[in-house]
C-alpha cells in the first residue's frame, strides 16, 4: 500500500506532498522523503556505482527502513519522485509503471499556465489523478 | 491523448502576439516588448521541454541536451530538425534552420519595383519587425535549456530569410 507520494524540485524544494494513510503521521513521512533526497543525490552523483544506468530516470529502491519501502525517480529536470509504500513485494514493474503515469500527470500539472514554476502544485486534478494512479497501484499484478 | 490545433490559428496567434506587445502594449518601447515576448516564450520552453524529456533517459552532458533540442524538441515543434549545428566547443552552439516554419509566411520585402535601391531605414524597419518575430522562439529555446539545467542566453540572426540561426551561449 502506498503511504506518500512526493515531487521535489530540483533545489530540493517540495512541490508536492501527499500521504494516504489514515494515521497522523504525516511528519513522519515528510522526514523519511526528506531524507531519501541525500540517497537521490548520492546515486546520481556517485557514477562509479551505477554503471550502465546512470542516466535512467527510474532509480529504484533507494534504501528499506524497517516498516517502508522507498522508491525514486529523477526526470531530466532534476525533478525527483519520490514514493514511499509499506507493500512487502513491490514489483519493479509496478513501480516503474507507476512512475510513468505520475510523470505524465506531473508534465500536465506543470504546463498548467496558472502553475508557477518552483512553486507547490496546487491543482485539484492533479491531486485526483494521483489518487487515482495510487489507487490502482499493484492491482494490475493480480490475476 | 492527441488533441490537435490548426497551424493557421497557431500563425494568427504568434502574429497577433508580436503585433499587441509592439504596437499597443509597449507601443514606444521595442526593448520591453521584446522581453516581455522572450518571458512568455521562456515559459512555453519550460514547459514543453518537461514533456518532451518525458520517455528519455538524462543527458550526460550539454551536447546531449542541444542535440535533442536540434532533433527531438524541433520535430515535435516544427516537425523538422535543425538542419545544421555549429559549435565552437567553448560553450556557443549555433543552430541553423534553413526553412524556419513560422517565418515561411512572412513577405521579404526586398522588392526592386521601384528601380532604386530600397532606403536604408525602411530597410532596417523591415528587419526590426522580423527579428520581433524571432523573440518567441528564442524564449522557448531559453526555457528549455534552463529547464534541462543549462542556463544560456539565446540571440537570432535573420540574414537570409527563410533560413534563420540561433545563437545559443551557454552561461559559465
Amino acid at each position: 500500500m502506498i503511504v506518500c507520494v512526493a515531487v521535489v524540485g530540483h533545489q530540493n524544494n517540495p512541490l508536492y506532498i501527499q500521504s494516504f494513510t489514515d494515521a497522523d503521521d504525516a511528519l513522519k513521512l515528510h522526514h523519511i522523503v526528506h531524507c531519501s533526497l541525500d540517497v537521490v543525490d548520492e546515486r546520481v552523483n556517485n557514477p562509479k556505482r551505477s554503471g550502465p544506468t546512470l542516466n535512467e530516470t527510474f532509480l529504484g529502491l533507494l534504501y528499506p527502513t524497517e516498516n517502508y519501502k522507498v522508491y525514486g525517480y529523477l526526470t531530466n529536470t532534476k525533478v525527483k519522485f519520490i514514493l514511499v509504500t509499506t507493500d512487502l513485494d513491490v514489483r519493479d514493474v509496478d513501480v516503474r509503471n507507476f512512475f510513468k503515469r505520475f510523470h505524465a500527470a506531473y508534465a500536465d500539472a506543470v504546463s498548467n499556465p496558472f502553475h508557477m514554476p518552483g512553486k507547490k502544485i496546487t491543482s485539484r486534478t492533479f491531486a485526483e489523478r494521483v489518487s487515482t494512479i495510487v489507487k490502482s497501484f499493484g492491482f494490475s499484478s493480480a490475476g | 491523448m492527441g488533441r490537435e490545433v490548426s497551424e493557421s490559428c497557431i500563425d494568427s496567434l504568434l502574429t497577433e502576439m508580436v503585433s499587441t506587445y509592439c504596437n499597443r502594449f509597449y507601443a514606444n518601447k521595442p526593448e520591453l516588448a521584446a522581453r516581455r515576448i522572450e518571458a512568455i516564450g521562456y515559459q512555453v520552453g519550460h514547459q514543453l521541454s518537461e514533456r518532451y524529456t518525458m520517455e528519455r533517459p538524462r543527458f550526460s552532458d550539454h551536447l546531449e541536451a542541444i542535440k535533442f533540442i536540434c532533433k527531438d524538441f524541433w520535430s515535435e515543434l516544427f516537425k523538422k530538425q535543425i538542419d545544421n549545428l555549429k559549435t565552437n566547443h567553448r560553450g556557443t552552439f549555433v543552430l541553423q534552420d534553413n526553412r524556419f516554419r513560422w517565418l515561411t509566411r512572412m513577405s521579404i520585402d526586398q522588392s526592386p519595383e521601384n528601380g532604386a535601391s530600397e532606403e536604408p531605414s525602411i530597410m532596417a524597419d523591415n528587419k526590426a519587425v522580423q527579428s520581433m518575430h524571432l523573440y518567441f522562439p528564442c524564449g522557448i529555446i531559453r526555457g528549455a535549456l534552463s529547464n534541462l539545467g543549462i542556463p544560456c542566453a539565446v540571440s537570432a540572426d535573420i540574414s537570409n530569410l527563410p533560413a534563420c540561426s540561433f545563437v545559443v551561449r551557454i552561461k559559465a
